[in-house]
């Protein structure tokens, strides 16, 4: 207290006892008295000289008879400047507590006239403690024991309860004369007085009789017969919440083992019912967490059992007890775009679907401003390195958001470390107040100061191994480790002058050290955990709770799956909005990187070199792929960081038992969405830049299928690793292979022998979305470019006439004369290659045909080489004679066709063929898909004879298998369960697919279980190596 | 507005309030059995002329003797009127009162009113 206001508080001593009579001795003692609260014995003498000199003691009264006996207006007005002045300084509290010292002032004496009480009165009003607390406090103080004093703030404790008082509550406890405690409810501060003969310990200081001491969080009250009486246990007289709470928690003999063998918790027994906070205390590594984490529910015990009102957990049952739990972990898991307001708000829409709007908004606002969070609402929370809240506001937050959902049990790992002390004593006041109002609380709690500690109702303190030692009031546990090693003054658990008590001090002892012959601490304990049980065992017997079977109350209501991804969506969807850096980046990197690549690209190629044509760009193949890895990659990052990033907040939405289902499908909405905007501005700027006219919803339906695969696969691996970094180390992994198989880079024929079937394209690559993208693209591009979509028609019938007459048929030829010229040789090699080639020529005629019997010849026993002739051999020359000649009319007449078209398109005067041709037909394209660049037309493979070239006009045969979807690549159609489908849609089709399945081992997370499952069998098999 | 006009008794003082005579005054002896209560009237005619006051306003205080509660009231009273433009108090104390001269100091640093001091 300053200097000042102590000379005001003086002052105002003085004017109230010089009022009627003036002062008496005793009035003068007792201001001695609450000078030495606050002064050393030299200020002592200064500040009473002081108050002598204004009270006028040691001068003769002056005997006016004739006058009344009023206040003078100078001491009147002197009373209001004073407590002006100390409004400006004190807290109400502290006010409250002048308050109290001026009454017991005037009581010491007994001397309450009307002037004192007049000043005192106003005192009060100018404090602005409102007249009905006045009244209360003023009872208090006066109350003797002989009237009959019937409040509601106040609790009587005597031997016997007076049946008669209606609102003073009452105990009964065996002491002689009264104890009386006073709750001033507008500052929730509590004091006592003591009305009676014994000495009454208050923290181990005997309470002087008749005088007012404040009741602080954490005392104890001991009567002479050793009963004690706790704050927590009196306090919630006053509070009416309580009773109307049904709990009980009952862990009994928990254990609890690592897989490595060691003991994480060893016989832990906890029986509570509402309305405690009870404090987790232990060196590191004593299974504070663990402890934590057992009775939250979030591990499971290795043997013995949990029940809240009867209902165990991991049982059948345990869906009934869902919500009744709340955890805040040591993390802060919050959204830190969102603003303290929006955090708080959606989690309490997952968490009642029943509210409306304005039942939410109270709610979330009637909890920030319990946690005095309210003016910061509207700040984003932001992290360690952005700082916008203070560290005990993001703690309260995290606090907050399981409170909203009003969970009857709550556990907090440790909510106190990295604040400062007074954030510290907030949070723990906080979490203090709950337990009042009937919630049962655990705190992990590392050292904690003397006023913290204290506020516990029990404090369980564990040893390493898992040792529970010490489960009771938390300042008897000081006393107990000091009896129990003999330490001198065992009996004060606080220190006798300033109340304090040393939690430290608890772990000097359990943890001491022996010391050696030279005077050095050894490695060895004094007492070794598992004697400290023992004896913690036999001091004390478990107390027991009265078990509930009752429900507990709960309020969750989760909302309808729907509705959930909605809520989930949007909370996301604000969030990265709220992101600048994150928006902008997403928004321009499919621009720039389209005018990037297609700005490199584009350049003077028409035959003059003087401007661009599309035609004539021989890069548009290579682009198309770089576009397809584009819309993968900005797929796969944009995706691949979102559930780690949400990981936390996941945890703490775990207790609620939300749809994982839904929260996927809103993260798929959002970066399909986010997707569908990225690929549009790269289709549109590409295509802008290069020319490539009528294809944009084309490519942009491709990029963007393949950009939500590419977003689903993201999220598996986000789902399945545990952090960011590996992730993305894992992105070339994923990208490579896709631009390797996308069919473009390297030939499917040519890739090593165990992966490729010539003539189809290989499985693995038909696993890589890429191909399939890059197929209908290219196939699209092709085919139905508004030029080539005219010819292609009879381009397909010219190609393929014309391969099958100088190709096919020449090739069987050569293959037939030899065997004429050869089939009576007996060589053993001309013999196989004879087989061979009578093989091919009847496979492929056969196929031809659609029958075996062409012609009259029976092709079975023709090219069958036992009974092959060359009468037989010229036949079926003839034959093939016969099919060249009509592919060669088949040929002349889509030529015919072809040109007929052309000439009809020229004449009329608008069209010029050769600029739609420029526009629209790519010269590289089209020899990429015809395979112009191969010099082989022809193979054989497998006893058959394959078509190297064009194979965008090779239409596939069906197949007998209707499940059989492979064809050659480029093919243009493709078939499945028996009918044919358009390359392009195909395609899109087998990608969606893909998507589809990969969002299913998303959502049974196989991915993360797979790797769960190798990490498992990979730490087996080092402990093995170690043993 | 209306006009506040109360009789002085041997514990209430005598109360003018009068906007269009520009008379405003307390005076008397002031230890009313409920204070809040007695002032609560003045309290609140002075909110209400607050909102539209006379360019200048001289509110005279001529107190003979006031209790302890009184003067938590009279503190009230000036500080309503810190609410008004150009309000002056003068405080009137019979010349040989010392007692009333000093309250009158006091209240003059308890609020932000042009205070002036005069015997009589």
């Amino acid at each position: 207290m300053s200097e000042e206001i102590l000379k005001a508080l003086t002052q105002l001593y003085a004017i109230i006892t010089k009022q009627d009579g003036g002062v008496t001795d005793t009035e003068r003692d007792f201001v001695i008295t609450i000078f030495k609260e606050d002064l050393d014995q030299d200020s002592i003498k200064e500040y009473l000289a002081l108050y002598d000199e204004f009270v006028g003691y040691g001068k003769e009264v002056e005997d006016e008879p004739d006058r009344k006996k009023l206040t003078s207006v100078k001491d009147s007005v002197k009373t209001l400047a004073i407590c002006r002045k100390i409004n400006k300084t004190l807290t109400q509290k502290q006010k409250v507590v002048v308050l109290i010292k001026l009454l017991e002032l005037v009581g010491s004496d007994r001397n309450f006239s009307s002037q004192r009480m007049e000043i005192i009165n106003t005192v009060s009003e100018v404090f602005n403690i409102v007249n009905e607390e006045y009244k209360l406090i003023e009872s208090f103080i006066l109350y003797t024991g002989e009237d009959r004093l019937d409040k509601e703030d106040l609790l009587i404790a005597r031997k016997r309860a007076d049946e008669e008082l209606q609102f003073t509550k009452q105990l009964e406890v065996s002491i002689s004369g009264e104890l009386i405690f006073l709750k001033v409810r507008s500052v929730d501060m509590y004091f006592i007085r003591y009305l009676g003969q014994e000495e009454i310990l208050l923290n181990g200081f005997a309470i002087k009789r008749g005088l007012t001491s404040h009741f602080s969080h954490g005392s104890t009250i001991k009567t002479p017969v050793g009963d004690a009486l706790y704050y927590s246990d009196l306090v919630r007289h006053f509070l009416s919440e309580v009773e109307s709470v049904s709990l009980s928690f009952v862990a009994s003999d928990l254990q609890k083992q690592f897989p490595n063998g060691a003991f994480g918790l060893r016989d832990v027994n906890i029986a509570e019912g509402p309305g405690k906070l009870i404090g987790i205390m232990g060196a590191s590594g004593a299974g504070k967490t663990t402890l934590l984490n057992v009775l939250s529910g979030i591990d499971m015990p290795t043997a013995g059992s949990i029940k809240i009102n009867g209902v165990e957990f991991f049982s059948d049952e345990s869906e009934k007890i869902k919500g009744v739990i709340g955890y805040v972990s040591q993390d802060d898991l919050l959204i830190e775009e969102l603003t303290v307001y929006q955090n708080l708000y959606y989690n309490a829409k997952l968490c009642f679907a029943d509210f409306s709007e304005e039942e939410l908004e109270k709610r979330v606002m009637s909890t920030l401003a319990n946690l005095g969070l309210d003016q910061r609402k509207d700040l984003r929370v932001g992290n360690a390195l952005d700082k916008t809240i203070s560290g005990g506001q993001r703690k309260r937050l995290n606090i907050a958001l399981e409170l909203i959902r009003e969970p009857a049990v709550l556990f907090v790992d440790e909510p106190t470390s990295g604040l400062s002390s007074r954030d510290s004593e907030n949070v723990i006041d906080l979490l203090k107040e709950l337990s009042l109002k009937g919630k049962l609380i655990f705190v992990v709690i590392h050292q904690p100061s003397s006023d913290i500690y204290k506020m516990f109702d029990k404090m369980m303190i564990m040893d390493v191994g898992g040792f529970p030692i010490y489960y009771g009031p938390p300042v008897e546990a000081i006393t107990y480790f000091k009896a129990a090693t003999n330490q001198v003054g065992a009996d004060k658990g606080q220190c006798p002058t300033c109340g304090n008590v040393n939690p430290e001090q608890i772990f000097n002892i359990i943890e001491a050290k022996v010391v050696d012959e030279y005077g050095e601490f050894t490695n060895k304990r004094k007492v070794n955990p598992t004697q400290w049980k023992e004896l913690y065992d036999t001091t004390h017997k478990p107390e027991k709770v009265e078990e509930i079977h009752e429900l507990p109350p709960r309020s969750l209501k989760i909302p309808t799956y729907l509705k959930q991804t909605l809520i989930f969506a949007k909370r996301d969807l604000l969030s990265k909005l709220s992101n600048k850096q994150y928006m902008l980046i997403n928004l321009l990197e499919a621009p720039l990187l389209a005018i990037i690549l297609a700005f490199l690209v584009r350049y003077k190629n028409s035959p003059d070199s003087l401007s661009y044509v599309f035609r004539f760009n021989e890069n548009i193949p290579v682009y198309l792929m770089m576009a397809i890895i584009v819309a993968l990659f900005m797929g796969l990052t944009v995706s691949a960081e979102e559930i780690i990033k949400d990981r936390k907040i996941l945890k703490r939405e775990s207790f609620l038992n939300l749809s994982w289902n839904s929260y996927l499908l809103s993260k798929v909405t959002i970066l399909f969405a986010l997707s569908a905007i990225q690929t549009i501005l790269f289709t549109v700027i590409g295509n802008l830049i290069l020319e490539i006219h009528g294809m944009t919803l084309t490519y942009w339906l491709v990029l963007f299928t393949i950009s939500c695969t590419a977003n689903v696969m993201g999220l598996n691996i986000s789902s399945a690793f545990n952090s960011a970094v590996t992730v993305y180390i894992l992105i070339p992994l994923l990208i490579i292979p896709q631009m390797v198989l996308s069919g473009l880079l390297f030939n499917f024929d040519k890739l090593n022998e165990l992966v490729s079937t010539k003539g189809k394209v290989p499985v693995v690559a038909d696993m890589m979305s890429s191909r399939w993208a890059y197929e209908a693209i290219a196939v699209r591009q092709f085919k139905d470019n508004e030029y080539e979509s005219k010819f292609y028609d009879f381009e397909k019938d010219e190609f393929q006439a014309d391969f099958k007459s100088s190709y096919w048929v020449k090739e069987l030829k050569n293959r037939l004369n030899h065997v004429i010229e050869n089939h009576k040789s007996t060589d053993d090699a001309t013999a196989a290659k004879i087989r061979g080639n009578l093989e091919l020529i009847k496979n492929e005629l056969i196929d031809e045909a659609g029958t075996s019997v062409v012609n009259d010849i029976d092709l079975n026993i023709a090219c069958d080489p036992t009974k092959f002739s060359t009468a037989i051999g010229l036949e079926l020359s003839r034959y093939l004679e016969k099919l060249a000649q009509k592919y060669l009319d088949e040929y002349n007449l889509a030529v015919q066709k072809k040109e007929k078209l052309i000439y009809g398109l020229e004449k009329s005067f608008s069209y010029d063929l050769g600029d739609i041709k420029n526009q629209h037909y790519n010269e590289s394209l089209a020899d990429l898909v015809r395979n112009l660049s191969s010099k082989e037309r022809i193979r054989e493979f497998n006893g058959r004879l394959l078509q190297n070239v064009d194979p965008i006009f090779n239409v596939p045969k069906a197949p007998i298998n209707s499940i059989n979807y492979r064809t050659h690549f480029f093919a243009p159609v493709k078939f499945l369960f028996g009918a044919t489908y358009d390359t392009y849609w195909f395609n899109l089709s087998v990608i969606w697919g893909m998507t589809l399945i990969m969002y299913l081992t998303l959502y049974f997370e196989l991915l993360r279980k797979v790797i769960v499952a190798m990490e498992k069998v990979g730490s087996k098999f080092a402990r093995k190596e170690k043993l | 507005m209306e006009i506040i006009n109360l009789e002085g008794t041997e514990d209430t003082p005598k109360i003018i309030l009068d906007k269009t005579n520009k008379i405003f005054e307390i005076s008397g002896r002031s230890l009313p059995e409920d204070s809040a209560e007695f002032y609560q009237p003045v309290l609140s005619w002075l909110r209400e002329y607050a909102k539209d006051p006379l360019p200048e306003t001289i509110f005279d205080f001529k107190l003979e003797y006031f209790n302890t509660a009184s003067s938590k009231l009279i503190l009230d009273v000036l500080t309503a009127l810190e609410e008004i433009n150009n309000a002056k108090v003068h405080w009137y104390f019979y010349e040989e009162d010392e007692d009333m001269e000093e309250a009158g100091e006091e209240f003059s640093e308890l609020v932000d009113v042009e205070f002036e001091l005069k015997p009589y």
